[in-house]
């Protein structure tokens, strides 16, 4: 982590509620955890001392001063939960991959962690793995989430997944298809547009299956990037959309065929898209 | 979105909104809160939007995604308006089904919720029993609004109360209102919201005043304002605004766990769209005054919903309680006065001044006013959040709206008010919900989780699992609350281990008495309620445990060894499919055989069988002049 990094994150947040605590959070969100370095390095941007920052850390239940797994798997032990034999569910975990509670595997592939409770308390016992809920979980069926989280829990099979269907799209300025049947991506015409990034112009082509995030495009835009997108006939910006509800960047609006407006996140790699068939107000 | 400036302006955006909303066209209603997604909402708000836009029905069926709706256990469900039809437990595939019923105005019979009674369907949403005896003031509202979508809310009434309010333009009457209504806050304690809003508004006025919305509902258990968050977060902003045009208050703060990404999500959006259209910020409506809100998000101590401790929280620091006096009102965040109110006391807000005072006061009993959400849970037939007039009675709540036991054990009691509060028996459930009731009989209100215990839970666990919760969750200043919660867990799990003496109760009872009177915050105080509660309804359970040696629910593992009763073994094979050890074998139709050996005691057999075949027995042998069980080895 650069002191850069810190340094900024520090300036963001100077005057706001919550102070250090958003400091660490935002710290702990990029990184998965709270770095030595970074600790004292945010000692040092906020004029306290390392100790305070350190007692805040551990204070905490959600600061890690550990790097965590590639996968966090969290048990819930609310009272809901625990009536319903959670407590078993997280030892099944624990025995399962070898850790206690807190811990992460010598591969780094999974944390286990202990949470107080998810407030899913009607669904107990209840797992969470990688933001995805396992509700009413038994003994039997740990072993198969875990395998699950292996695979990726975001990861479909976009030809044969039942949730995964085309959408045939057009630029909201001049109603002009936006399909390509020339050129396939998963197997389906792609959504072709204009790209402005870095100063070029290029074409980047889209995935037109609801679900697939699949992109190809003749140039590289980094991760986290965020590009304009335009209309390739009537050379419209794609813009006016809301913003993305991941990530806050602005999306980019399109013209459902059969009605509505799908929207998806001008940001390289953000996955937050909007399928609206209501077509009203808003 | 175009910023309103001024109230004509608001009323015409609503008038407009109505209009582009055709109430006959069918909207299909798909509850997508984290117990929704959790169940598989997701899959069906896709399935629906694929049928949608395949069968080309974008004109004739609308699609409203919302928050919880409260019947968890009937998840992933959708709800057919305006004919309120109710489908439970649904699939990709019936999805399917139900669309297209839908577009031809049918209805899937087969789908419909099930009275377990009768056997019969029943259609509508408003007569399955769970509905039907609820009074759902807060939580219907959720099936109203999509909740990233403010005209949603707005259709539906949303932001009508800020602006009579505003048009009103009287703080006092605010505050007067507010205390007409005897509204009680809904976190626990149950301080009157009007008297607190009072003492705020009076406060000096040097450099501004805090309102804090307090949504770190921290007690396991409890997730009602983790609902209206997601579902409904527009009417927590509204409320905020009331009060702090009531108040004088000058800035806003949200203060919400970390555990909740969805209500957190929501939050930042909802914010966001108050503020684009001039409902939040500066210069609201135009009339000159400005409040606006930020989000704090907790990092995961329970401790931190006391006031101090969040107050301590939100300035960045550890989240340790302090003395009070001096209240918050005279000096909370900064220093500066600031009123804590509960999330489900601010969605109450927009609603007393709506309809008024004296209406909202006629629901409930004298001195415990309006409706109270609770979330039902643990071993009870229909799970979820559960929305009635305080003062109904707990056998209401657990039997009519919660439909009974979950499976065969008899309900025996019902935890309430977290870790701060207790258990109460099955032969005080004529007991009504209030807040004097509930602390009379050594529980609390609390933030209103209820957690339905039948036989097969141990009340020594549930005593010994709260008193490991709070010697984790408690933050350590106060020397008898650090070790005393520390000590009583030991005895508790000596107690659960074999090892407990009658002598032990003597002194847990001494203790919990010593951390109630010396330790500094609610924590501390009450940490002894889910002891001295179950010692006081439970006490033949801690004796059982003590004497001999026994766990009759079968939870405490040392104290009991699972074993097939061959006379009532069908071998059905359902246990041996959810060992997770391999522990039980047999064959089909043939009496089942447990190896202890390798049995964990994970109870999945014991849950799952139809015919009461596994059952547990003591294992230690109690020393001679004691009772014993005569299956001993």
């Amino acid at each position: 982590m650069s002191s850069e990094d810190v340094s900024r994150i520090v300036e963001e947040h100077a005057g706001k509620p919550g102070g250090l605590i958003g400091i660490l959070q935002e710290i702990q969100a990029r990184y998965g955890y709270l770095p030595p370095d970074a600790l004292g390095a945010v000692a040092e941007g906020i004029g306290r001392s390392l100790t305070d920052v350190y007692g805040v850390a551990t204070f905490f239940r959600s600061f890690s001063l550990k790097p965590r797994g590639k996968h966090l798997c969290s048990v819930c032990l609310g009272t809901a939960c625990h009536v319903r034999g959670g407590a078993v569910i997280a030892e099944e975990f624990g025995r399962a991959l070898n850790v206690a509670p807190g811990e992460t595997t010598g591969d780094r592939d999974f944390t286990l962690e202990t949470v107080n409770c998810l407030g899913a308390c009607a669904l107990g016992p209840i797992v969470v793995v990688d933001g995805h809920y396992f509700s009413n979980v038994s003994p039997v069926r740990v072993k198969e989430i875990l395998e699950k989280a292996r695979n990726g829990l975001d990861n479909v099979e976009v030809t044969t997944d039942q949730r995964i269907f085309p959408v045939e799209v057009s630029c909201p300025r001049c109603n002009h298809s936006l399909m390509d049947p020339a050129r396939l991506v998963d197997g389906q015409p792609s959504i072709s547009v204009t790209v402005v990034f870095a100063g070029e112009h290029f074409r980047l082509h889209l995935s037109c299956l609801y679900g697939s995030y699949n992109v190809e495009s003749e140039r590289e835009i980094p991760r986290d990037a965020l590009a304009d997108f335009f209309c390739p006939h009537c050379h419209a910006h794609l813009t006016g959309g809301s913003n993305c509800l991941e990530c806050g960047a602005p999306m980019v609006p399109m013209i459902v065929r059969g009605g509505g407006i799908v929207q998806i996140c001008s940001r390289r790699g953000c996955r937050g898209h909007l399928l609206d068939l209501s077509g009203g107000m808003q | 979105m175009e910023r309103l400036e001024s109230s004509e302006q608001f009323k015409a955006l609503q008038k407009r909104i109505i209009a582009d909303r055709d109430p006959q066209i069918p909207m299909v209603v798909i509850p997508a809160g984290t117990c929704g997604q959790a169940s598989g909402a997701n899959d069906l708000i896709r399935i629906a939007k694929r049928e949608i836009l395949a069968h080309e029905l974008v004109t004739k069926i609308q699609l409203r995604v919302t928050g919880c709706h409260g019947f968890c256990q009937a998840e992933p469900s959708v709800l057919i308006e305006p004919e309120g039809t109710f489908y439970p437990r649904l699939g990709i595939k019936q999805m399917t089904q139900i669309v297209e019923a839908v577009s031809e105005g049918r209805v899937v019979e087969q789908l419909l919720w099930r009275d377990p009674k009768t056997h019969k369907r029943v259609q509508r949403e408003a007569d399955i029993p769970f509905f039907r005896n609820q009074r759902r003031t807060i939580l219907a509202r959720n099936e109203k609004v999509d909740p990233i979508r403010i005209y949603d809310y707005i259709e539906h009434g949303g932001y009508a109360a800020l602006v009579k309010v505003l048009e009103q333009g009287n703080r006092r009457w605010v505050v007067e209102e507010t205390k007409a209504s005897g509204l009680r806050g809904r976190g626990g304690a149950g301080f009157p919201t009007g008297l607190k809003w009072e003492l705020l508004a009076k406060a000096r006025d040097g450099g501004g005043k805090f309102l804090v919305s307090n949504a770190d509902e921290g007690d396991p258990g409890a997730y009602m304002d983790r609902s209206v968050l997601e579902g409904n977060p527009q009417s927590i902003i509204e409320g905020m605004l009331i009060g702090a045009y009531g108040t004088g208050a000058t800035a806003g703060i949200i203060y919400v766990r970390t555990e909740y990404p969805l209500a957190i999500k929501h939050l930042v959006i909802a914010l966001q769209q108050a503020r684009a259209l001039g409902l939040l910020g500066e210069n609201i409506l135009g009339t000159g005054f400005s409040f606006d809100i930020q989000i704090v998000k907790g990092a995961g101590a329970f401790v931190c919903g006391e006031e101090t401790a969040l107050i301590r929280s939100v300035e960045g620091e550890r989240g340790e309680p302090r003395q009070r006096p001096p209240y918050p009102v005279e000096q909370g965040i900064y220093g500066k006065p600031t009123a804590i109110n509960n999330v489900e006391t601010w969605a109450n807000i927009p609603v007393i001044i709506s309809q008024g005072a004296a209406e909202f006061a006629r629901i409930g009993s004298p001195h415990n006013t309006g409706t109270k959400i609770f979330s039902l849970v643990g071993k009870v037939k229909n799970t979820g959040l559960v929305e009635v007039p305080m003062g109904a009675t707990i056998g209401e709540i657990v039997h009519g709206v919660g439909g009974g036991p979950a499976g065969r054990a008899e309900i025996k009691a019902v935890q309430t008010g977290g870790p701060s509060g207790g258990c109460l028996p099955a032969a005080m459930f004529d007991l009504p919900i209030d807040y004097e009731s509930l602390s009379a009989a050594g529980s609390i209100m609390g933030s209103g989780g209820m957690i339905v215990m039948d036989e097969n839970t141990c009340m020594v666990d549930v005593a010994k699992y709260f008193m490991k919760f709070l010697k984790d969750e408690s933050c350590g200043k106060c020397f008898t609350c650090r070790k005393g919660t520390q000590r009583m867990w030991e005895i508790l799990d000596d107690i659960t281990a074999g090892k407990g003496t009658l002598e032990q109760l003597d002194l847990l009872e001494e203790l919990a008495q010593v951390v109630k009177d010396t330790s500094m915050c609610g924590l501390g105080q009450t940490a002894a309620n889910p002891i001295l509660s179950t010692l006081r309804y439970f006490r033949d359970e801690y004796v059982t445990h003590i004497e001999r040696k026994f766990c009759p629910a079968t939870v405490c593992r040392d104290l009991f060894a699972y074993r097939v009763i061959a006379e009532k073994c069908t071998g059905c094979t359902l246990c041996i499919r959810v060992c997770p050890t391999g522990a039980i074998t047999g064959t089909k139709k043939e009496v089942h055989n447990l190896d202890q050996s390798k049995c964990i005691k994970c109870r999945a057999c014991f849950e799952v069988c139809n015919f009461d075949a596994i059952a547990g027995d003591a294992i230690i042998a109690v020393p001679p002049g004691r009772t014993s069980m005569e299956r001993n080895p």
